[in-house]
């Protein structure tokens, strides 16, 4: 079956890519480990899913299998939810269909029979347009299309797996900090601060606003001071909340692609040349010692 | 000997990116760096061949701008280094970059391991590794926060979005690493000198015998610059200038 093919661990991705192939009259066909999956996205406008059904729980064990299948039914291109599982069997599959991809697509649409992909390069500081054409994988994350209802056929589809890696054992993350992701509200801090006990007065001021404590990568990967959870950035938590406040924070482009969906962008540093103030809507040039404790009094009113 | 490959790549510093007004990208006075992530992807094959009693060879892809590279990647405790220099390098996608990292791989004897960083610091593609395991037809394990090897089975603990998942595979594999790795400490004096004197194999495209014509095509490449109000408060006493803040808050309705 031609049309467009699906996968995302995340049931909300794949629902949102079935509502793009669908609304550019493609065919759409799911693929998922998952009965469970299944049966959630099931009322998703979905032409057909496939519950793989072999012998390995890693999606990415059927990469080749995968690979084989778009070959054979003639599929017009391969979208996949950008999640470490889906980045890691999208790219293998077209590895080994040697074709095109695009990773992690800000935003995709047909121009005839190509696809128009944008993506961001340089961690947000530069734009990338380009256009796909022929048998292609792409990776998109979460919020980018619109939902369509309908109901699929669910068929079993049998696949030989990659059997070589196999599962020890899978432990829950310990989240020691909160979901950013999720956030309404984020403070954040960087490397201007210089005590780990002066976390206190960013403490203060996410209270009194009601935010969540975030950082930067070196706050937690070099000085320890808060949770690997808790930093954002390119390699770490993607954040989009109604407001960010920083204080400390120079904004390093991979630190601003964080906060790219951030509604409103507030930054407090001394250094007025510092490349936060160009990412921000407000700002204040001064020393957080002196700013945020007056801040925090300011907005508990 | 049993040979650990460390894949990396030189990047333009994205701190000297300027973006003009008409959108244009400036990199004329960009200087270049190894991708930030892959300098833990060296220091975890260097950990990985003393483990294994076997030697750590880094391999880059790139344009003879990548030539002051070799140095850098090789006073990080790689025992060689191989350099496929190409000029097509600067236009090479996801697929012909692995393509070329991969018959290059396939000249190397006794190949155990290869090593990347999940993404570089310019594309953050994330492709390479699981390209590299697909065209040589080897297991991948991407997203892998900790590595221990025994005997000639790795075991990774791969960091994903919902669990933690403990994986093991024989060798040979391909890894991608998280930065979470190690720290990748900043080589002393010695090993910079020392650096200088170790084995450099240079390779042509032509001798790998491989295409590298992108299979996507780029139609712009622009600068991205955010749409943000940019009002700073900079002058005055730090009272004034947080009660203006406050003020300028409350009015977008955002607390």
């Amino acid at each position: 079956m031609a049309g467009v093919y699906i996968y995302s661990d995340k049931t909300d991705i794949a629902q949102e890519i079935i509502g793009f192939a669908r609304a550019a009259g493609k065919e759409a066909i799911l693929l998922t480990l998952s009965e469970k999956d299944a049966q959630a996205l099931q009322n998703s406008g979905a032409d057909k899913i496939y519950v793989i059904d072999g012998k390995s729980e890693l999606i990415e064990n059927y990469s080749k299998a995968i690979a084989d299948l778009l070959t054979k039914a003639n599929a017009e291109f391969f979208a996949v939810g950008a999640t470490p599982r889906g980045r890691d069997l999208a790219a293998r599959v077209a590895g080994y269909l040697d074709c095109a991809m695009v990773s992690d697509v800000s935003s995709i649409e047909y121009s005839g029979q190509n696809l128009q992909c944008v993506r961001m390069m340089y961690g947000g500081a530069v734009q990338q347009n380009e256009v796909l054409s022929g048998l292609s994988v792409v990776t998109v994350s979460a919020g980018k299309f619109e939902t369509v209802k309908g109901e699929a056929a669910i068929q079993t589809l049998e696949l030989e797996a990659d059997t070589r890696v196999t599962v020890v054992e899978t432990a829950p993350v310990v989240k020691v900090g909160v979901d950013l992701g999720k956030a309404d509200k984020v403070v954040c801090v960087g490397m201007a601060l210089d005590k780990v006990e002066d976390l206190q007065i960013a403490r203060d001021l996410a209270e009194a606003v009601g935010a969540e404590l975030g950082c930067t990568r070196s706050i937690a990967e070099e000085r320890h001071w808060l949770p690997v959870e808790s930093y954002i950035g390119i390699s770490g938590a993607v954040i989009k909340p109604r407001l960010y406040m920083s204080m400390g924070v120079s904004g390093q482009i991979q630190h601003v692609y964080g906060i790219r969906d951030a509604q409103l962008i507030v930054a407090i540093d001394i250094n007025e040349k510092a490349p936060i103030f160009k990412a921000a809507d407000y700002g204040i040039v001064g020393d957080l010692y002196e700013v945020v404790p007056l801040l925090t009094e300011a907005l508990k009113k | 000997m049993s040979q650990v490959i460390a894949c990396y790549k030189w990047v333009v510093d994205e701190a000297d990116i300027r973006i003009n007004t008409d959108l244009t990208v400036d990199l004329s006075k960009a200087k270049g760096k190894i991708s930030d992530y892959d300098k833990n992807a060296i220091e975890a094959a260097v950990q990985a061949a003393a483990s294994l009693n076997g030697k750590a060879i880094g391999l880059t892809f790139g344009t003879a701008e990548a030539k002051p590279s070799l140095k850098d990647a090789l006073s990080r405790g790689l025992d060689e280094a191989w350099y496929i220099n190409d000029q097509q390098a600067g236009q090479a996608d996801g697929a012909g970059t692995a393509r070329a990292l991969a018959a290059a791989i396939k000249r190397m004897p006794d190949v155990s391991l290869i090593i990347c960083a999940e993404g570089a610091s310019d594309t953050y593609a994330r492709q390479t590794a699981p390209r590299i395991g697909a065209l040589l037809d080897l297991p991948v394990v991407t997203s892998a926060g900790k590595i221990e090897i025994s005997g000639n089975t790795l075991t990774a603990v791969r960091i994903l979005d919902d669990c933690l998942q403990t994986v093991k595979v024989e060798l040979p594999a391909v890894i991608a690493v998280l930065p979470e790795i190690n720290p990748a400490p900043i080589p002393g004096l010695k090993a910079v000198l020392a650096a200088g004197k170790k084995p450099v194999t240079e390779l042509k495209t032509q001798d790998l015998g491989i295409d590298l014509a992108p299979k996507t095509s780029v139609t712009e490449f622009k600068g991205y610059i955010m749409n943000r109000k940019n009002i700073i408060f900079n002058e005055g006493q730090t009272a004034d200038k947080v009660n203006a803040l406050a003020t300028a808050l409350r009015k977008e309705g955002v607390l």
